[in-house]
């Protein structure tokens, strides 16, 4: 039986105030500043929020979120420690909150176990896995979907048009094209090969198309948004974590050339 | 869940059909990676099927480790050790004897000469002792390949030796200042350049680990291992051995002397990982023996890894046994209680490193002293007419430095 998740995406394609995703690592530096950038996106009426869960092991991540994930992992930010804390925040000051990171933490704590208790939050729209293809995520999606969690799928510069449309397909919340081949935070240079697939992807789905990875201005999160739904800011956001005003204008920045770039 | 990977087991004796299309050995393995990855490992999992089948081939890749390498290398009778030991016949497996001083060079050999059917121009690798390392940067060196290696930069002080020789040899060395400085680390890094540079280069991962299709590949190569103890322990005893040892890390030099017996009920086989200083958090790899199941650099294995998920630090005194992950076919025949597996700590595996030199004249790698030390153990309590085969993965020479800093201290300790 499906259980109806109450925290299905508030923002159909297009209609939230702001395209804009910042990408936050939970803790870092501790759980109170990532409360208030929590509250200060949701009051900015963005389409969602990454919330990272440190891994110690982050084999799609760079410098920039490795040594962020690292100072997280200091203070409580286990899996079930962020749902407990999450619980614990009024439903107002929390924009769409997607869960990103590695299989081994869902699978640590069992997917099951962790649909139900997202679930009774009610404050988790879905989760980004990085390092759940789309094969080995067969066994698990139908779990995520019975309690209503989105499982977002990756679609890749290398991934060919018939497996990206199986993908699109199989994907829920938003669709997740990375913009360029690496890890996060190296630079991306637009090409007009982006441009192309992401038009693509639009045709095939009324689901948001929404670009990631190497997004490191404002100018280019309004180029993107130019031909994209929406577009995560992971490296560059993260580098000013620690320093909330230093934090709160890089945010405010991308926040208006997200305005702007939005058709 | 998964019984299906489980079924197709053995259908034929002493050819497991594993993994399955999925990659999957039983509830093990997989292809946990991320979608950039993908192609590559699909475009790189049909062109290692279509060129096994190919004659021609195979064909090259025999012919290279008989020139090139000095294969078949010898299984050698350790006749001084079994007699000071008393019970079964232990011989040796000599892989050190293999150019460049271990097994690693097998599977270099085998996935350079793939990589330059695929027409990739660069290789990337992992190292832990530096041996496979020293392997990628010698086939990149003879077959013309660009090359970059990563090392944990622990790692990279305790083998400055094989450092030296990866330079030489045209190589560049990437140190890596991450987590616990070691293997794994540095297989996190060289996924992430891979991740960037897939288009044209073919990451020649070193052990049976990682996704699909490497423990296929790897195994395949390394299983050569194997086929010639078996035709070498038939033609001097005229039997099969009783008992097969190996170390395990990632597991390649174990699945590659175990699998061409796999189907031999007779043929015991015991891997042996590294205990360290204890079983406890952060002072071990004995992964069997402290971990649990779950998901790291690509697959579905048992992991050392801490209540919350995150993965745990490790510590041995070889470098090459010094990873929180093991290979997923050897948790498939762990969990189906095929192999038996074992550790032996720091301090025994460094007696049988000097075990071994003193009485054989043969100076093992502290990787594969671990295997020695439960190999002369096993040994003991097995009757004369028995025989035990120990894969002697590599040698010492790379060692030598380290060992004489750390039996110096113990001698500081005793005074």
């Amino acid at each position: 039986m499906t259980v109806k998740n109450n925290v299905a995406p508030r923002w159909k394609r297009g209609a939230s105030p702001s395209p804009l995703i910042p990408y936050i690592v939970a803790g870092d530096p501790d759980l109170a500043t990532t409360a208030t950038y929590l509250d200060m996106a949701a009051k900015k009426g963005i389409f969602a929020v990454e919330l990272g869960i440190p891994f110690s092991d982050p084999t799609a991540d760079g410098p920039v979120i490795q040594a962020a994930s690292q100072r997280a992992l200091r203070h409580e930010t286990s899996l079930e420690s962020i749902l407990g804390w999450l619980s614990g925040i009024p439903r107002n000051k929390l924009p769409d909150l997607y869960l990103m990171t590695y299989f081994n933490l869902f699978h640590h704590m069992g997917v099951e176990r962790f649909c139900r208790e997202a679930q009774r939050s009610g404050r988790i729209a879905g989760v980004v896995i990085p390092d759940l293809s789309y094969e080995d995520g067969a066994l698990y999606r139908p779990v995520f979907r019975r309690y209503g969690i989105n499982v977002v799928g990756f679609v890749s510069p290398t991934t060919p048009p018939e497996r990206a449309r199986r993908i699109v397909r199989d994907s829920r919340g938003f669709v997740y094209y990375v913009g360029l081949m690496g890890t996060t935070g190296s630079a991306l240079t637009l090409s007009d090969e982006t441009r192309q697939v992401v038009s693509t992807l639009r045709q095939w789905t009324r689901k948001p198309v929404c670009v990631g990875f190497g997004i490191s201005s404002g100018e280019m999160a309004e180029e993107i948004l130019e031909f994209a739904d929406g577009v995560i800011v992971g490296s560059r956001l993260v580098l000013d974590e620690r320093d909330p005003d230093r934090w709160r204008k890089t945010f405010e920045e991308f926040l208006n050339a997200a305005g702007k770039g939005r058709k | 869940m998964m019984e299906e990977g489980a079924k197709t087991l053995s259908k034929k004796k002493g050819s497991p059909v594993l993994p399955d299309m999925r990659g999957y050995f039983g509830e093990f393995g997989g292809r946990f990676v991320s979608e950039t990855l993908m192609s590559a490992l699909i475009e790189l999992e049909n062109s290692f099927r279509k060129a096994w089948r190919d004659a021609t081939f195979r064909k090259e890749f025999r012919e290279t480790l008989a020139e090139y390498s000095g294969r078949p290398t010898p299984l050698y009778f350790a006749e001084s050790l079994t007699r000071k030991t008393g019970g079964a016949e232990i011989w040796l497996k000599r892989e050190d004897l293999n150019h460049t001083g271990a097994h690693k060079i097998t599977n270099a050999v085998g996935q350079a000469l793939l990589a330059r059917r695929m027409g990739k121009g660069r290789l990337i690798a992992e190292t832990g002792a530096g041996q496979h390392g020293v392997a990628t940067a010698t086939v990149a060196a003879r077959l013309g390949f660009e090359s970059r290696i990563y090392m944990g930069s622990e790692d990279v002080r305790r083998q400055s030796l094989n450092v030296f020789r990866m330079k030489l040899l045209g190589s560049e060395v990437c140190p890596v200042d991450l987590g616990g400085k070691t293997l794994k680390d540095a297989i996190s890094e060289a996924l992430r350049d891979w991740s960037r540079t897939v288009r044209n280069t073919h990451y020649l991962l070193g052990t049976a680990f990682g996704p699909h299709p490497f423990p296929l590949i790897v195994r395949s190569f390394q299983s050569v291992i194997g086929q010639e103890v078996r035709r070498q322990i038939l033609s001097a005893k005229g039997k099969l051995p009783d008992a097969l040892v190996a170390c395990v890390g990632g597991g390649s030099n174990a699945i590659g002397l175990f699998h061409p017996f796999l189907g031999e009920d007779s043929v015991r086989m015991f891997g042996v990982e590294a205990g360290g200083r204890a079983i406890a958090p952060g002072e071990h790899a004995a992964r069997f023996a402290g971990g649990s199941v779950g998901v790291l650099q690509g697959t579905r294995t048992y992991v050392l890894q801490n209540p919350d998920g995150q993965i745990e630090n490790t510590h041995s005194v070889s470098a090459g046994l010094d990873y929180s992950a093991v290979g997923p076919e050897l948790a498939y025949y762990r969990d189906s209680g095929r192999i038996i597996f074992d550790w032996i700590g720091d301090t025994d595996a460094l007696d049988a490193f000097q075990e071994l030199s003193r009485q054989e004249g043969i100076i093992p790698a502290l990787e594969s002293s671990h295997a020695i030390a439960y190999g002369i153990r096993l040994a003991r309590s097995m009757s004369r007419d028995q025989t035990v085969v120990i894969n002697l993965s590599g040698r010492g020479d790379k060692d030598v430095m380290e060992v004489s800093r750390i039996l110096s201290m113990k001698e500081v300790d005793k005074i």
